[in-house]
């Protein structure tokens, strides 16, 4: 057994943390919270420098052919700006989309350009009537229309569709099955709109009479694409996970440092033992939320059975995340709710996780069966 | 037992009287705001004029005496006069005022006879609307610690520092503070409590940039200030209580804000929303109320609703009957302080991303929701954190001492 990283891994993360903490410090993050869509162009381009747009896309279509581990040290590191954006979307749910559902030639032709980031993908999954089973997603429609498909139906709270060239759409199929749809963002039709909020990244993608060619079809005609979405979920997930575990680590860090720093009543307010539990409380969720997420990465990459792990590692870590920014809100009372300072980044993206690719309550469902009871 | 508040017929009488006058004098269609800080200026002069209207008829701080301005009236005949504007959507005072909520009691105990003349009734009467200046950088739960100073200087004090998380939007005519007036003294006895007039040359203040300022227990604030004080001059007959003798009249009201100035006997605005919202609104064409799950939080969020209604209650009860009282205010407060997060959570688990949205096309209630979100996290700071109504708690029950002590941690 051992649970640390490889030399490269460490490697990987030092490098990581490095160029987050130099392109994505707080001024720049609270801008970006505060712009139409958590979109900046010349942000994008650092990451799309850093090499990590292509993370796990494999080195045949130019990308690092990373492992779920890799993927998931560099979005720990993101996680502790919280640096938003389209990067999960981009680099992991997208492209594990396409590997799962597409044919060769489309792969060649979308994946090629993932990791110089010419296409940003975003999957726009969830509807009006929001949820994260396969019934959910069907009030999309594809209507067959000469040798292509017409699109019609709203996405709704699709994490960072705006900024996005592609869309990933799941649709209903006329004459039955679920299809994924790879919907330019450019064509006449769509409209996608960031939604403002107490949350980070969601967008409205209205499809109003959308005509795509079959090819837009991943799959070359396949009409399972359930299937292939929640494989690529199953494996997003932990990686989305890593990103909460970073966003707790941090924000144990910033608790940690201001229990020894911030005197009243002559100590330390660390040395009350009512603010030494809301400390205690944020590192045993960060431990857990690490833990559970490493250990389904770990699995995932070894090829064996993971579900019961993947549900586990996203119930710990929505929980973790939600509840860490609370306690750490305790700790720093007046502080912590000043915009400026930082916390409240956390605090927001710590929402807009929690139900991402399922709440924990979903998650609970399905480990149930995972578990065959 | 009886746990009904009833009231005598002479009560519903004056109910009746309220209710007509009311009729004839509260602003109509006035917003039902999400967010406090989107209150416009000419809503909160609306505001405003009710409350000197209210003033004028002693119903504005209806339990002080008429001599000063107040009604002199009985805790039944407030909380009518309080259920009346209730159920037109307005708080009694009807704009954020810290100036009758807490100053005028320390000004009732500790000012003299002629400072009492002075500065109650245009607080009483809704002349002035008051902030109170106690947090500071260095100061929060400790209040004894501000570093605002205060240095005597003929007719007159100088004052120079900084106070935060202050007040409200649309400005004040006054503020009440606790300040330093002996920098080298002893630690509670080099405090002194003043009036401040805003207007004085020195004086200045800018908003700070808050995830949410707040509806502190009814009265909307909107906005929080930092104040600075740039060499004011303060004329010493705005000392009251005696220079250094401040922390013994914070107690007056440190005391009040600590759970017992809001009896909160008013409707659960959110629970009435949430409860409706859920049987109407369709999840695969279901009501959301029929999920079993959904059933189960609710069910929760209306067990916390109902034990701080009667939390609450009880507290009035204790009040309005001179009854002895000590660790039930915190008690009340610390309950919807912690309460209003396990909403926010139970809200997020049954409508998800839709509980965050402030999207114009998408939001619910008219964003009463997202506000919630914020407002809950916000809501566990002010009038002492979750953390200091425990100290309290525990010192007014005498927890692990012989005899209870006095309180220490602020609002
Ligand atoms: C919405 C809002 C409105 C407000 N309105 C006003 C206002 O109108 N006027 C005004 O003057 N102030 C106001 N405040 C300020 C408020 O009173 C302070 O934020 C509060 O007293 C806490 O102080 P602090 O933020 O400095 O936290 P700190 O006192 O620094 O506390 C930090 C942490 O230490 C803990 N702690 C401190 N001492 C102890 C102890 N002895 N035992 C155990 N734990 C301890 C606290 O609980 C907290 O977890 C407002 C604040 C908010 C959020």
């Amino acid at each position: 057994m051992d649970l640390s990283l490889t030399e490269s891994q460490e490697m990987l993360k030092a490098a990581a943390r490095e160029l987050v903490e130099r392109e994505f410090p707080k001024e720049v993050l609270l801008d970006l919270d505060a712009s139409a869509g958590g979109f900046r162009p010349d942000l994008w381009g650092k990451l799309v420098d850093a090499g990590w747009l292509g993370a796990l896309t494999p080195a045949e279509y130019g990308g690092e052919g990373g492992s779920l581990t890799d993927a998931a040290i560099l979005f720990q590191e993101l996680g502790r700006g919280p640096v938003p954006g389209s990067h999960l979307s981009a680099a992991v749910l997208g492209p594990l989309i396409v590997m799962e559902a597409a044919t060769p030639e489309q792969k060649r032709v979308i994946l090629t350009d993932v990791p110089t980031g010419r296409r940003i993908l975003a999957p726009a999954i969830t509807e009006p009537d929001y949820g994260w089973e396969p019934d959910y997603f069907t009030g999309t429609t594809a209507s067959r229309l000469g040798g292509g498909f017409l699109l019609k139906g709203v996405k709704l709270f699709a994490q960072n569709a705006f900024g996005a060239t592609h869309l990933i759409c799941p649709a209903a199929v006329d004459g039955g099955g679920l299809g994924l749809f790879l919907v330019d963002a450019s064509l006449p039709g769509v409209e996608v709109r960031p939604m403002d909020g107490f949350s980070s990244g969601d967008c409205e993608a209205r499809l109003d009479n959308v005509e795509v060619p079959h090819s837009a079809l991943l799959g070359g005609g396949a009409v399972n694409g359930w299937q292939s979405l929640e494989r690529a979920m199953m494996k997003a997930i932990p990686v989305l996970c890593a990103y909460q575990v970073g966003g707790c680590e941090r924000v144990f860090e910033m608790t940690l440092d201001y229990s020894r720093s911030r005197v009243q009543f002559g100590l330390p307010i660390g040395r009350f033992q009512r603010v030494q539990d809301h400390v205690i409380d944020i590192v045993n969720l960060l431990d857990a939320a690490r833990l559970t997420a490493y250990e389904a990465l770990w699995k995932l990459d070894a090829g064996r059975p993971a579900a019961a792990e993947v549900h586990t590692a996203k119930i710990v870590a929505s929980e973790a995340y939600y509840q860490a920014c609370n306690a750490a809100h305790e700790v720093h009372a007046g502080l912590g709710i000043m915009r400026e300072y930082g916390l409240t980044l956390h605090t927001k993206m710590s929402r807009a996780l929690y139900h991402y690719l399922g709440d924990p309550a979903h998650h609970k469902g399905r480990l149930a069966e995972a578990l065959a009871l | 037992m009886d746990f009904d508040i009833t009231f005598t017929p002479e009560q519903e009488r004056f109910r009746a009287r309220v209710r007509s006058w009311l009729d004839a004098h509260a602003p109509k269609d006035f917003p039902d705001l999400a967010d406090p800080v989107l209150l416009t200026e000419a809503d909160y002069l609306k505001q405003r004029r009710l409350g000197r209207e209210l003033g004028d008829e002693g119903w504005l701080y209806p339990t002080y005496p008429r001599e000063y301005g107040g009604g002199g009236l009985s805790p039944p005949e407030a909380l009518v006069i309080e259920q009346e504007l209730d159920r037109l959507g307005f708080t009694l005072p009807p704009y954020y005022d810290s100036g009758g909520k807490l100053g005028a009691a320390s000004i009732m105990v500790w000012g003299a006879e002629e400072q009492k003349a002075r500065f109650l009734p245009p607080i009483l009467k809704g002349r002035v609307r008051t902030w109170q200046l106690l947090t500071e950088p260095e100061a929060g739960s400790d209040l004894a610690n501000v570093k605002t100073t205060a240095i005597r200087d003929g007719d007159a004090y100088l004052v120079n520092g900084q106070k935060i998380f202050v007040g409200s939007a649309h400005g004040a005519d006054q503020s009440w503070m606790i300040v330093n007036t002996d920098p080298g003294g002893r630690r509670h006895q080099n405090l002194s409590w003043f009036i401040v007039p805003m207007d004085l040359p020195g004086v200045s203040w800018a908003p700070m940039d808050l995830l949410f300022a707040g509806n502190e227990r009814g009265a909307a604030s909107g906005l929080k200030q930092t104040v600075y004080f740039d060499n004011v001059r303060l004329p010493a007959f705005n000392l009251i209580g005696g220079e250094n003798n401040g922390w013994k009249v914070a107690g007056t009201h440190l005391e009040l804000e600590h759970g017992l100035m809001q009896t909160s006997l008013g409707r659960n605005q959110l629970m009435e929303r949430v409860f409706r919202l859920c049987k109407e609104r369709l999840r695969r064409g279901r009501p959301l109320a029929s999920n079993p799950r959904t059933r189960d939080l609710l069910a929760d969020m209306h067990v916390d609703a109902q034990i701080g209604r009667l939390f609450h209650l009880r507290n009035y009860w204790l009040q309005s009957t001179g009854r002895p009282i000590s660790y039930e205010g915190p008690q009340a407060y610390l309950h919807m302080k912690r309460a209003a997060l396990r909403t926010s959570k139970a809200l997020h688990k049954i409508l998800g991303p839709y509980a965050l949205t402030t999207d114009p096309h998408w939001r619910l209630e008219d964003g009463h929701l997202e506000t919630q979100q914020r407002g809950s996290i916000v809501a566990q700071h002010p009038g002492g954190t979750v953390e200091i109504q425990k100290v309290i708690m525990a010192r007014a029950l005498g927890v692990g001492r012989a005899a209870a002590g006095k309180p220490d941690g602020q609002g």
